[in-house]
């Protein structure tokens, strides 16, 4: 219960605003999927859509612009460091291509 | 969830009454926290008679020991062990004490117990909850258990439990079968146990601290327990699905970790595309930061025991702090190191051997600190003092060879063998055990209202401290004569001479573990037999001496304490007395 | 029994930092935790999708693409519904907040109904944790089924959850931040899909 309540968060017209741009996000989603991109650049264009959704959503549905600068700062660049840091295997997993085990 | 609305004075619950509420099913942290010590007391005899029976094969290892066929008749049949069977030991030891007793004694139980009190709160924030976490984690322990008595016995993977030998399943050996399947799912459910427990943990330090009790008033070891709440939160995260993933591919025929063309035993695997290196990669991910959740409570524990010893603060109490919290953020960025050998991006190496020796940094700091504490202190030497000091001992022998390993290129001839049995063993088997054994002697005349017999800690003291070096000093000595690691036996021409060392270790160990039966002893006469404890025997100043011995129900007594002073103010010039609690409103002028 | 956090009851108490009931602060470090759990569900698919030359792109538009459009809007519409009744509970208008409840409620099952729809025609194409039909690597199946298999388990898990509190807001056992809390965990599980639709769905999109 944090103080000023009633002020926290604008009326559901505003979410609906919110959802409606998340499905065009969707929709975005879906026509880079059909552009017939190689696989690497389809992958950063799905990411980064990916990340500018979940963004929206953890701040407007989640309400996290509407709690202190203190909860923002403490969840998200925790998540941020440890995803960077799982980045560390990737070389490992390009390797994998060339010690595969020949086949039939 | 229940309601969440004000109360005045935090929780008005009403005390238990019944056995089964007041002593098995209870939501009282303290009796929570001695549940999880309780666990924690039963998994280390446990896990030390495993390495008595470890150590004895390993001195000996054609001996026969009584009973053991028993046990399993295929992994000792003539009471002699089998190499298999060894391995079984060895993960089990591995296992229970790492997650059942390091993981769990100095910070689900001592934590549990202390954190509500040294803040000022009347419980945990989540006391159901908490609860649970302790009932999961027992439902791990139990589970884990049950894979000695399963055909096939225990699994033989280490604690560990490396890909492909642990996914393959039963082809890979005894235990590897039903056995391996229980580890994984013990793991799995200890992971969510310690998630619930994190939760409880944070929620607590940040939101239930009593009036005056801001942050920087916080004990160390309160300190110590929120920041490896907030590790534990997301390393376990990586463990579960890592552990998820491993019994996939053990029983729905996946192959995440198990790679094409494997032949066991005459027999073509019938799995392919999967990685070995991901499940060190998922592992070790986890398995770094929980080396560290280990010992920062111990740290923490020590660091919040030795001031009431030196009746002087610790110098640099802020910066002990940081040293604690930046080795939680940093032990996120060093997993690799131990895999400098596992054909591993060589490149990665340096990118995890530097962060490895950046994180001797706050640990040399912390060990300065501690040192030039106790330079010039008057210390009062009580068991649970000598205990800290033996600590800083085991805690620099351990971290000394830390460097060694740091190095890629050293650890490739070193990786594997009893240099880092000796490493690992002194930071974690015997300074984080230390931690608890201090914290055991200090804090039990508060848990259970008597005090332990000097006398008899004393001896367990010396006995152990010297005995521990004992068993892990000649083990560097054997890791640099070429000693691998995680063999049952030494057949090999070149280690022949080296098995008198072992033998040496072996009855060393074998007389230090006879000395922990001292301490049992101790802990059992005093809890009944011992002198009646004061409220503050230690004439100590966190709020856990504020309150009664042992605490009331509600901790206080109904009383909201206001905080006035820092943790640590000992010996401070001016004041009426050598010490002034937290709660003491007395102001010193300052010269 | 929870006791709230610190706006310092009659300055009884310290403040917390964040100034959100502790139930609040517990549920975003759970979701910070699942988080990293889902990533490393995710970078482990990634590492061997990387590492597998004969990985299968099977989901056509047609069924598989629209039915995961289709869910996706089933999601999101969920995730309004759950606004509307974090709202209305914070309103005080309990019955409408029931109401919304209710409706998340079934849009999630909704979704887990049309999931485990798809997993059986996927199941009766030949797709298994451990098997191909196309021929391609195994790893698609194993991929698809366990990351897929986590989600809907949190789905499940949010549905039964939210049924609860329906139930619990109705009868004043839960309050208007029960339902909040209860609403940052079913944005995260919509949370999650916004990256397994993409990275499973849309990645391999024939």
């Amino acid at each position: 219960m944090t103080t000023g309540e009633s002020a926290q968060g604008p009326g559901m017209k505003f979410f609906v605003a919110v959802w409606i741009g998340l499905m065009c996000i969707v929709g975005i989603e879906v026509i880079v999927t059909y552009r017939h991109l190689p696989a690497r650049q389809l992958l950063v264009w799905l990411l980064a859509l990916a990340f500018l959704e979940a963004g929206i959503a953890v701040w407007y549905f989640m309400h996290l612009k509407y709690e202190r600068a203190a909860l923002v700062w403490s969840l998200l660049p925790a998540l941020a460091f440890v995803v960077f840091m799982m980045d560390h295997i990737w070389p490992d997993a390009f390797r994998l291509m060339s010690m595969r085990l020949l086949s039939n | 969830m229940s309601e969440a609305t004000a109360h005045a004075a935090g929780h008005q619950h009403t005390a238990p009454t019944g056995f089964m509420r007041k002593y098995i099913f209870s939501v009282d942290h303290k009796v929570i926290g001695l549940q999880y010590y309780g666990l924690g007391l039963v998994a280390v005899l446990i896990g030390m008679v495993l390495s008595w029976l470890m150590r004895l094969h390993l001195g000996w290892s054609t001996l026969a020991i009584p009973g053991l066929e028993k046990l399993s008749p295929a992994g000792a049949p003539g009471n002699v062990m089998t190499p298999e069977y060894y391995l079984s030991l060895m993960t089990m030891h591995g296992t229970i004490m790492v997650f059942f007793v390091l993981t769990n004694a100095p910070f689900s139980g001592f934590g549990n117990y202390f954190l509500p009190i040294q803040v000022g709160a009347a419980d945990m924030a989540f006391p159901r909850m908490n609860m649970m976490s302790f009932w999961v984690t027992l439902t791990s322990f139990l589970v884990l258990m049950a894979a000695f008595f399963v055909p096939g016995g225990p699994p033989l993977s280490g604690w560990t439990a490396y890909a492909p030998l642990s996914a393959v399943g039963q082809a890979a050996g005894p235990g590897q079968g039903l056995g391996q399947s229980l580890w994984g799912l013990s793991i799995a459910i200890f992971c969510v146990g310690q998630l619930l427990g994190s939760l409880n943990f944070i929620a607590t330090t940040l939101d239930l601290r009593t009036k005056g009790m801001s942050l920087a008033r916080l004990p160390f070891s309160t300190w110590a327990w929120f920041i490896t709440s907030v590790i534990g939160l997301m390393a376990f995260a990586v463990l579960l699905p890592a552990c998820i993933l491993l019994i996939l591919d053990r029983t729905a025929g996946t192959s995440f970790f198990i790679p094409a063309g494997l032949v066991i035993n005459d027999q073509l695997q019938p799995h392919a595309g999967g990685s070995p290196l991901l499940w060190q990669h998922l592992f070790w991910f986890f398995g770094h930061p929980e080396v560290y959740i280990a010992i920062l409570p111990a740290i923490g524990i020590v660091s919040h025991i030795l001031p009431a010893f030196m009746r002087k603060p610790l110098l640099g109490p802020r910066v002990l702090v940081g040293c604690i919290a930046s080795i939680g953020f940093l032990s996120y960025m060093v997993w690799g190191h131990h895999m400098f050998v596992s054909g591993m991006n060589p490149f990665s190496a340096i990118l995890f051997s530097v962060p490895t020796l950046v994180i001797t940094i706050p640990a040399t700091i912390a060990t300065l600190l501690w040192i030039g504490s106790v330079y010039g202190a008057r210390i009062r030497f009580t068991t649970a003092s000598l205990f800290c000091l033996g600590f800083v001992s085991v805690f620099i022998s351990g971290g000394i060879s830390g460097f060694f390993l740091a190095q890629p290129s050293i650890d490739t001839y070193l990786h594997a063998t009893y240099f880092v049995v000796a490493h690992f063993h002194f930071v974690m088997g015997v300074a984080a055990i230390f931690a608890i054994f201090a914290g055991t002697y200090f804090w039990m005349p508060k848990m259970v209202g008597r005090m332990m017999n000097e006398t008899l800690g004393k001896i367990h003291f010396w006995l152990t401290f010297v005995g521990v070096y004992c068993i892990f000093m000649p083990m560097h000595y054997l890791g640099l004569a070429g000693n691998v690691r995680r063999y049952a036996a030494f057949t090999d021409d070149f280690l022949a001479p080296l098995i008198p060392v072992h033998q040496f270790i072996t009855i060393a160990a074998l007389v230090t573990g006879a000395a922990q039966l001292i301490f049992v002893f101790n802990l059992i006469w005093s809890r009944f037999r011992g002198p009646k404890a004061s409220d503050n025997p230690w004439e100590a100043t966190s709020l856990e001496w504020s309150t009664a011995t042992p605490p009331p129900f509600d901790n206080f007594g109904g009383k909201q304490l206001v905080v006035h002073q820092e943790a640590y103010l000992y010996g401070v010039e001016g004041a009426s007395a050598d010490y002034i609690m937290q709660t003491s409103p007395e102001t010193v002028k300052t010269s | 029994m929870e006791v709230s956090a610190g706006h310092g009851h009659a300055g009884l108490m310290e403040e917390s930092p964040y100034g959100i009931p502790s139930g609040k602060l517990a549920m975003w470090c759970f979701v910070l935790s699942d988080a990293v759990t889902f990533s490393a569900v995710l970078f482990a698919y990634g590492y061997l999708r990387v590492g597998s030359p004969d990985w299968s792109t099977p989901f056509v538009f047609v069924p598989s693409i629209l039915n995961g459009l289709v869910m996706t809007f089933v999601l999101l519409t969920s995730g309004l519904t759950m606004l509307a009744a974090v709202e209305a509970a914070k309103a005080g208008r309990t019955a409408a907040g029931t109401r919304w409840l209710w409706a998340t409620c079934v849009l999630g099952a909704l979704f887990a109904a049309m999931h485990l729809m798809e997993w059986r025609h996927m199941i009766e194409e030949g797709w298994r944790l451990f098997q191909n039909p196309l021929g391609g690597a195994v790893q698609f199946g194993a991929a698809f089924f366990s990351v897929t298999g986590l989600h809907l388990l949190h789905v499940v898990g949010g549905v039964v959850a939210l049924a609860i509190m329906a139930l619990g807001l109705r009868s004043g056992k839960y309050n208007r931040i029960d339902v909040e809390i209860t609403g940052i965990y079913w944005h995260f599980v919509d949370l999650v899909w916004m990256f397994v639709f993409p990275l499973i769905y849309l990645m391999n999109a024939k």
